[in-house]
């Protein structure tokens, strides 16, 4: 199983930061980080794009110019944010490739591991268990 | 609220700090200055998080141990002083830890499963054609060093024999070799400021670990298709407890033992052919009786030198270290450069003493199930190259090391050579 389509894979993968920027804990240093990330997903195609000095999350169009690119298959974009994927593992294998500046992508690490559980939690909210591994 | 403040006394930073990339980036003497007052006044002392970090610290300070015996007193009781929750004495992410560590960031049973499999590998008869190896290729890379004038030590002598070992040992084609032992210097050296060229630290670290992992990885499926009697072929093929390794397990390991098989005995190397030059009495004493004294003068070239000047531990609990209250989740962070010199256990510590009575060194770590496995390969090195170097180039004169700048290992960029 997988997303359906590409509004689900925004609905859920965008709305990790929409929660993140709205928890009281995680918002204030994910807005720390002021970085523009994009994720660019393969089937279904389609672009989250996170500025956290805004705190918006947007599909890439008319934003500010993203300092880092992720692109990944949704599949292996669903499995990144329940904590099952090892960026440079993954990268390794070209599962995930990185354009622009992966050090900030490494400095947001700390933040990500907390985002798993709001993630899974969205997915089981929704009765989408099988989205989760 | 008298708790409170009573805590926050108990931790107030200690004068002496260890934890500005700048005490990492001075000398070694300056380094020593500071942690001789530690040894002797305070010898478990609480520091801010070092600096460097790749990501905003989540401890408030780390504890630095400086004794020997409170060295090996972490080393040993692993249990209490674990090392999956990171080794590494700065906040590093966890996917770059779990990358790259293998089982040096691995606590029981986990790490004897996978530390007992690649022992496994290390049989008697390979043990001997290793041998027979380092030999013949010490003996090359003196040739080529006597057909020289002068040039760089480092990349001249030091540099190829470790990478040579580990490499062939793995099996590993001889064009990669390079690209390998590159990256592997990156890995450690991400904080130098020439290596990391105006990059920032966690670029040159990610790059060195993907391009390792990927290395690692295509020589994995290159020994699936086509075993040969080596190491790597060893790796795919083995089970524990009737589980074979994983390719993420396979690709970490690569990382750790070209890290670990590269820089450690390359910088021995380096720091010891100087510290002969420095200390010509030893090295006399060592020409009257090589085959006698070399053994001893091994332990004590890598007392010396302290390739690793530091290891961290996460306690499981709390517990009492030298009198300090440690607190569950609290960073040790081990000081071997300052227990190698360690007045305690070592006399006149800051000399040369290939003859050194009961030599206790920290070199290959303070003992426990993380003591160094490769120990037996670095004195081999150690000793084969050395008999080469001081039988047939008694002319070679070192000038002065260019060292790394880091908290981790004691490196050397380069070093000048006549002959």
């Amino acid at each position: 199983m997988g997303f359906r389509d590409a509004d689900e894979v925004r609905k859920y993968i965008g709305g990790i930061f929409e929660a993140a920027f709205a928890d009281a804990e995680i918002g204030p240093k994910l807005r720390d980080t002021a970085m523009v990330l994009q994720f660019a997903f393969t089937e279904p195609d389609t672009v989250v794009e996170v500025d956290t000095t805004a705190g918006t999350v947007g599909d890439g169009t008319g934003g500010a110019p993203p300092q880092a690119v992720m692109r990944m298959a949704a599949d292996v974009g669903n499995a990144y944010w329940q904590g099952k994927v090892n960026l440079p593992l993954a990268m390794a294998k070209s599962r995930i490739k990185v354009e622009g500046n992966v050090a900030s992508l490494l400095k947001l690490a700390p933040l990500g591991k907390k985002l798993f559980p709001l993630y899974v939690d969205s997915l089981r909210g929704d009765g989408r268990d099988d989205l989760v591994l | 609220m008298a708790i409170q403040s009573t805590e926050t006394a108990s931790r107030a930073y200690d004068p002496v700090s260890i934890s500005p990339l700048s005490f990492w980036a001075g000398t070694w003497e300056e380094r020593e200055k500071a942690f001789r007052t530690l040894r002797d006044e305070r010898p478990v002392s609480w520091h801010p998080p070092l600096e460097g970090a790749l990501m905003p610290p989540e401890n408030d300070g780390v504890w630095a141990v400086t004794r020997h015996e409170h060295i090996a007193e972490v080393s040993k009781s692993p249990e209490i002083y674990c090392s999956a929750r990171g080794v590494m004495v700065e906040e590093i992410p966890e996917d770059i830890l779990e990358a790259a560590s293998s089982f040096l960031a691995m606590d029981a049973p986990r790490h004897f499963q996978l530390r007992r499999l690649v022992s496994s590998a290390f049989t008697p008869k390979q043990v001997a054609r290793i041998h027979d190896q380092i030999r013949s290729q010490a003996t090359t890379i003196v040739d080529d060093l006597l057909a020289t004038r002068e040039g760089d030590f480092v990349s001249q002598v030091s540099k190829r024999l470790p990478m040579w070992t580990i490499y062939e040992m793995m099996g590993l084609p001889e064009d990669q070799r390079e690209l390998a032992a590159h990256h592997a210097d990156g890995m450690v050296s991400w904080a130098d400021e020439d290596v990391a060229a105006g990059r920032e630290p966690g670029e040159v670290l990610n790059e060195a670990l993907v391009t390792l992992l990927q290395i690692g990885l295509e020589h994995a499926e290159r020994r699936r298709a086509e075993p040969k009697d080596d190491l790597w072929t060893s790796l795919v093929q083995a089970e524990v407890d009737g589980r074979r390794l994983t390719d993420d397990e396979i690709a970490a390991f690569f990382v750790l033992l070209s890290v670990a098989g590269n820089d450690t005995t390359r910088n021995t190397i380096s720091v010891t052919a100087r510290a002969l030059q420095d200390f010509p009495d030893q090295k006399a004493l060592l020409l009257e009786d090589f085959g006698g004294r070399i053994a001893p003068a091994v332990e004590e070239f890598v007392r010396y030198v302290t390739p690793v000047q530091t290891f961290r531990r996460t306690a499981t609990r709390d517990t009492v270290l030298g009198g300090q209250e440690i607190r569950e989740g609290d960073w040790v962070l081990m000081m071997y450069a300052s227990g190698n010199r360690d007045e305690r256990v070592f006399k006149d510590p800051h000399l040369l003493d290939i003859l050194r009575p009961a030599n206790n060194h920290l070199a290959f770590g303070g003992g426990g199930p993380h003591y160094c496995m490769g120990n037996f390969l670095a004195k081999m090195q150690l000793t084969e190259i050395l008999d080469q170097l001081l039988h047939r180039a008694p002319t070679l004169r070192v000038g002065e090391p260019v060292y790394l700048a880091g908290n981790f290992v004691r490196a050397v960029k380069s070093m000048p050579y006549t002959l």
